[in-house]
């Protein structure tokens, strides 16, 4: 569902990626460790096609990134330390706005994606909050109603970049709590990245370490990048 | 004062106006461009300043110039990641090509004057109709593409990735802008016409609860500085344009003191 084939990326003249090459099937758990600025965020957002790769192809369910189309079929949270908005919005608008890619102008929300909306409120324990300003949830609360709002289209794939910083431990117990349920009833293939391994131990199938623009198995998960030299 | 005439058009005008200008403000605020505004007044500035020249309307003109910048603010900043830049560039460029054009036609100052500040209680009954159905294009837009400008407005690389069209939204926004401050500058005035697409959601921010209660108490807050501020100008002879601005930020300074009363919104820093 997702396939990198000899990717290279680099901002200006600076390389960040090179000769990547990694496939993710449908309903795996991956895990993506790395230091800071190693490009981490960089490859999701290769991923999605919100930048283009240097050289190679990056293809989501098969189709080119830069021409794929079926939106609802993934889901997408940011890196980012809060959720922050200059003007009050409510939990509920949060996790409504990521159905805007799909309904047709003026259109109401179906009964069907009313459904999913309480359904994902629930899974991320946000019902007692819903009518809050997001601004004033948690750390935590926050990173749920984020994630939350990608899960609204019932997406078959999720990207989560760096879901836990600034969450406390609990929180961090709940997020983890709210993906095993994902992974283990929905079947959704993720994505996910983190300098903590305590959010996906148990959870991630592979475990994938970005660093001097390659990408490699971390010890104990399957190899995964053919062209993984350096100087490639 | 109701039975003037005059009156009546200034005050439909102004409350038309003063109601939609805060729901395109809200998004521009939201995307942290609340200068946008005051670029497309001075581009504002440079059409009117052609039309004097040329002999058109100056709503014409403006209109003409603001669009044409609209496009090219969007294009500017898609291609230097600058938009900071861009909108300098507008700044400068129109307010210095406006003069040119308005001293070169002799005679314009005036008008350029009335412009500048706002001369609602000139207004035709026409330039009443035709500031009425550029509000009613504004509104219906923001009604038709609500959801979309909410979700790019919250984060547009998500937003992006939920499949919406951000680049055409953010030109459809920016017209939006142009086709305000158009059809504001003769009853607010170019100066402070953006003043009243960011003040009333400034104030709104402080009470409201959600996105949707911010532009209803926004539009609310715009509607009444109006009437108050026309008002107020009737009986105590001031400017028009200026008093509706002024009675707009004092409803500012009353909600963001009842917000600290009440403590009803602890705002954390984002
Ligand atoms: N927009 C950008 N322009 C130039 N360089 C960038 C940009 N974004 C990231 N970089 C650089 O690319 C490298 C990888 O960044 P990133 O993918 O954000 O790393 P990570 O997510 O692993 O911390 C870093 O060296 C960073 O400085
Ligand atoms: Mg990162």
């Amino acid at each position: 569902m997702l396939e990198f084939e000899r990717v290279g990326f680099s901002y200006g003249r600076q390389p960040v990626l090179t000769g990547i090459s990694l496939t993710i099937a449908a309903g795996e758990f991956i895990a993506v460790v790395g230091p800071n600025g190693a490009g981490k965020t960089t490859l999701v957002r290769l991923a999605l096609g919100l930048i283009r790769p240097t050289d190679g192809a990056v293809r989501l369910f098969g189709t080119d990134s830069s021409r794929f189309r079926q939106w609802s079929s993934v889901g997408y949270v940011p890196q980012r330390a809060n959720a922050s908005s200059a003007l009050p919005i409510s939990v509920d608008e949060v996790v409504r706005s990521g159905l805007a890619g799909q309904l047709r102008p003026l259109a109401r929300v179906s009964s069907t994606q009313r459904e999913r909306i309480e359904h994902v409120l629930e899974v991320m324990g946000l019902q007692q909050v819903r009518r809050r300003r997001i601004t004033q949830l948690s750390g935590g609360q926050q990173q749920r109603a984020l994630i939350a709002r990608a899960l609204v289209t019932t997406p078959r794939l999720l990207f989560l970049d760096e879901p836990t910083t600034g969450v406390d431990a609990e929180a961090k117990t709940a997020l983890r709590a709210s993906l095993e349920h994902l992974v283990n009833i929905e079947g959704i293939a993720v994505v996910y990245i983190s300098h903590d391994p305590a959010g996906f131990a148990g959870l991630a199938q592979r475990v994938l370490e970005v660093r001097d623009g390659q990408v490699l198995p971390v010890s104990g998960s399957a190899p995964v990048s053919s062209a993984s030299h350096p100087g490639a | 004062m109701l039975e003037l005439e005059f009156m009546q058009r200034a005050l439909i005008a102004c409350t038309v106006i003063a109601a939609i200008a805060p729901l395109v403000g809200s998004f521009i605020v939201q995307r942290r461009q609340s200068l946008i505004g005051d670029g497309m007044g001075h581009m504002a500035f440079a059409g009117v300043g052609l039309a004097l020249l040329t002999g058109i309307h100056p709503l014409i003109g403006a209109l003409g110039l603001t669009v044409i910048a609209a496009v090219a603010l969007v294009r500017m900043s898609k291609r230097q990641g600058g938009g900071d830049l861009s909108l300098a560039l507008l700044f400068y460029g129109g307010i210095s090509a406006g003069f040119l054009f308005a001293a070169r036609s002799g005679g314009g100052q005036t008008a350029v004057v009335g412009l500048l500040f706002g001369s609602p209680l000139n207004l035709q009954w026409w330039e009443v109709a035709a500031i009425t159905a550029l509000a009613g294009v504004v509104l219906l837009i923001t009604a038709v593409v609500y959801r979309q400008l909410l979700a790019m407005a919250f984060d547009e690389a998500s937003a992006k990735v939920a499949g919406i069209p951000t680049q055409a939204l953010t030109l459809i926004l920016t017209l939006m802008v142009a086709l305000i401050v158009v059809a504001g500058m003769t009853t607010i005035g170019l100066l402070l016409i953006s003043a009243m697409m960011v003040v009333p959601i400034a104030a709104a921010t402080q009470i409201a609860g959600s996105y949707r209660a911010t532009l209803a108490i926004g539009s609310g807050i715009g509607a009444l500085s109006a009437v108050l501020g026309l008002t107020l100008s009737y009986y105590g002879d001031f400017a028009p344009g200026a008093a509706i601005v002024v009675v707009a930020i004092l409803c500012y300074l009353v909600t963001s003191t009842f917000a600290l009363l009440t403590g009803r919104y602890h705002r954390r820093r984002a």
